[in-house]
């Protein structure tokens, strides 16, 4: 790892009340600057769960989790000024416009005036979306609502991206469109941690994976190399499978 | 702040974009207050010419009693007397029968002789007391008859409330008493001309010493008479405030549902600056709210010849009561959305609940009616001290510094309401996992 580490998770554990199985099973794990990092498992593994403390929306149980050097809990406010989230769910006012939405969302970051106009423009022609920015959200096509909720978590240029399923449920070119731009956004110095149940996705973005279930860390490493480590598996979602079964998930 | 007239800018546009919600936002309390008003209006019988309780009406007795009694009642303006139906006199049976069928809620029989009866039992009573001054004169009793007492009947469907029964009872004791009292006084006046023919004593007839004025005392100059609009106006005013709960918890949780309070959440903004943005578009609604509700009461209900509403002096106190209510029914709305899971959840609990406090809070029965233990809890309704609040400054006359414990206490609610939604959405991120 030549880049230094801007996410460390030391010992995490996480109980959720009422049950007995851990959510998160003491898992350690460093994430490296300018890294597309993906979180690979199948549904309750635990992604979520991991993505969300690591945005502060939940505290760690036992363990502790630092980014860029700062607490996860005691230096919260901090954080959220570098990081950006990407929900699996769009997270946008529907009837509102495009451009309403990013405004506001942008002035929740603390951007106005120019610079939050630059802002949304260059990614409004970015995604194709500048000629619609002005309808209101329910009328856009599934594809478009994605990209607007991703640029929504760009706005303010964090230096760490959590993208939860970013591509779930959209036409190919708006994939492509997405996964064009991640690459575009890890050059410009942007720590990525991306979850998906999209094995062929992970393989062609991510840097590193680490393949999670039951709370546990099952494997971590370049997608590449661990399907080279185990030559049994011809490709990732093989793997993937072997370590996390085949029995089906609720 | 820029963040917190973003969160405003945002919060309105989605309202206004609602039109359908935006007019039933502004309408149905308009429509609450006519209704409830009108409805509630037989209560306070201002509104004149307007239907009155009807009351089947027997009389018997064609005398001075029944004939006193029927002037009485129609006298009173609350009740119209029913003797005929279809050109049929009303007779005992039917009027029983009437009322078993909840047809008439109350009826009254007053039976033959009713006058007669009374006025023996009136003479012996005198031709007693006048023998025992006289030595025991037997000559005075000669002739009296001793007669058993009479009894008028009332009769009341179940549904008459006790309340309205006794006061019903009261009045026509009431006139019974000052006909019994003017028929002593002519009888003794009879005895005395019997005893002391040689005096000419000039007949008069009984009058009253004792005269009952009601009157308001106000701290304004020019008191404001109590009617049924200076007294529903306020009180449903607050209840339709209170139901912006429903529309700002649905807020709150469309906003959970659409998953964009996570965004916010992950944002450097805090919960409260959210919040208070919400409490501050809303706080607008329900002051629009609040002066078409007044505007209603002063120049729609007169047109249902109903009194308009009157003001006084004290619009400044009326509008920091307006909006510390609102406050308070906001704070409460903020409290309900985020603890609650479901919209129908939010629904329920927040309509039930008004109506729950608004019970408590004397809205609907006034406090002073209610039993000890009740009293005790309507003190802990927030709808009972904004009840209060205007009630004091729409009735009694009192300035802003006589409704500052209602100000207060309705501040602290607030505070108290939105502090609990804070809390819980700090320790209950919204996020399943």
């Amino acid at each position: 790892m030549a880049e230094p580490v801007i996410i460390r998770i030391e010992d995490l554990s996480k109980f959720y009340k009422g049950s007995d199985e851990p959510a998160i099973d003491n898992i350690s794990l460093d994430i490296c600057r300018n890294e597309i990092f993906g979180l690979l498992g199948p549904n309750g593994a635990g992604k979520t769960t991991i993505i969300s403390i690591l945005c502060g929306l939940f505290s760690p149980g036992n363990g502790k989790v630092t980014i860029e050097g700062m607490d996860s809990q005691s230096d919260r406010n901090k954080i959220k000024h570098i990081i950006g989230i990407v929900p699996q769910d769009i997270a946008l006012y529907p009837t509102l416009t495009g451009l309403e939405n990013l405004q506001f969302f942008g002035n929740m970051y603390g951007l106005r005036g120019k610079l939050l106009k630059e802002r949304i423009d260059e990614y409004l022609v970015r995604f194709g979306l500048d000629r619609f920015a002005k309808k209101r959200v329910t009328k856009y096509s599934g594809g478009m609502k994605r990209r607007v909720n991703l640029i929504a978590g760009l706005l303010h240029k964090p230096k760490i991206l959590f993208l939860d399923e970013p591509t779930v449920g959209i036409d190919v070119q708006s994939r492509n469109v997405i996964l064009d731009f991640l690459h575009e956004l890890k050059a410009t110095g942007t720590t990525i941690i991306y979850t998906s149940h999209y094995m062929e996705e992970a393989e062609r973005l991510c840097d590193r994976v680490a393949i999670i279930d039951s709370g546990k860390i099952l494997a971590v490493g370049n997608p590449r190399k661990l399907v080279e480590e185990n030559p049994e598996y011809k490709n990732l979602e093989n793997l993937f499978l072997e370590l996390t079964g085949k029995d089906l998930r609720d | 702040m820029f963040k917190f007239f973003a969160a405003f800018r945002k919060e309105w546009l989605i309202l206004e974009r609602d039109i359908a919600g935006m007019m039933l936002l502004f309408t149905m309390p308009i429509l609450m207050v006519v209704i409830l008003t009108l409805v509630q209006e037989f209560g306070w019988n201002t509104m004149a010419n307007e239907p009155q309780m009807p009351v089947l009406f027997v009389n018997n007795d064609s005398d001075t009693v029944g004939n006193m009694m029927e002037i009485g009642l129609e006298k009173a303006k609350i009740f119209s007397l029913v003797k005929e139906i279809n050109s049929v006199p009303v007779t005992r049976e039917m009027a029983e029968m009437l009322i078993q069928q909840g047809d008439y809620q109350i009826g009254v029989i007053i039976p033959e002789n009713t006058t007669n009866t009374i006025r023996s039992k009136i003479q012996l009573m005198v031709a007693k007391t006048m023998s025992s001054l006289m030595r025991n004169d037997p000559d005075l009793l000669e002739g009296v008859p001793n007669t058993d007492s009479i009894e008028i009947v009332v009769l009341f469907d179940p549904t008459v409330k006790k309340t309205f029964q006794n006061a019903f009872l009261s009045a026509t004791r009431e006139f019974n008493s000052k006909i019994e009292a003017r028929m002593v006084f002519r009888i003794f006046q009879e005895e005395i001309q019997k005893i002391f023919p040689q005096f000419k004593i000039p007949i008069s007839d009984y009058q009253e010493t004792v005269f009952f004025t009601a009157t308001y005392p106000s701290g304004e100059e020019e008191a404001i008479y109590p009617s049924s609009t200076q007294h529903n106006v306020p009180s449903w005013a607050i209840f339709a405030m209170f139901f912006i709960v429903i529309p700002l918890s649905s807020s709150i949780i469309k906003e959970r549902d659409e998953g964009s309070l996570i965004r916010i959440m992950t944002q450097p903004v805090s919960y409260m600056t959210i919040f208070m943005a919400k409490v501050a578009v809303y706080l607008i609604v329900c002051f629009i709210q609040f002066i078409l509700m007044v505007l209603a009461g002063i120049y729609l209900l007169p047109l249902f010849n109903m009194p308009a509403l009157e003001l006084g002096h004290q619009y400044f106190a009326i509008a920091i009561m307006a909006i510390v209510s609102s406050l308070a029914a906001l704070g409460y709305g903020i409290m309900v959305g985020t603890i609650s899971k479901t919209h129908q959840q939010a629904a329920a609990f927040g309509s039930v609940s008004i109506v729950i406090l608004a019970a408590l809070g004397g809205l609907w029965v006034p406090i002073y009616l209610m039993g000890y233990s009740m009293r005790n809890l309507a003190a802990l309704s927030p709808l009972n001290w904004a009840h209060e609040g205007f009630i004091s400054l729409f009735l009694r006359g009192s300035s802003l510094a006589g409704v500052f414990p209602e100000i207060a206490k309705l501040l602290i609610f607030f505070a108290v309401t939105i502090s609990v939604a804070a809390i819980y959405r700090t320790l209950k991120p919204p996020i399943s996992t």
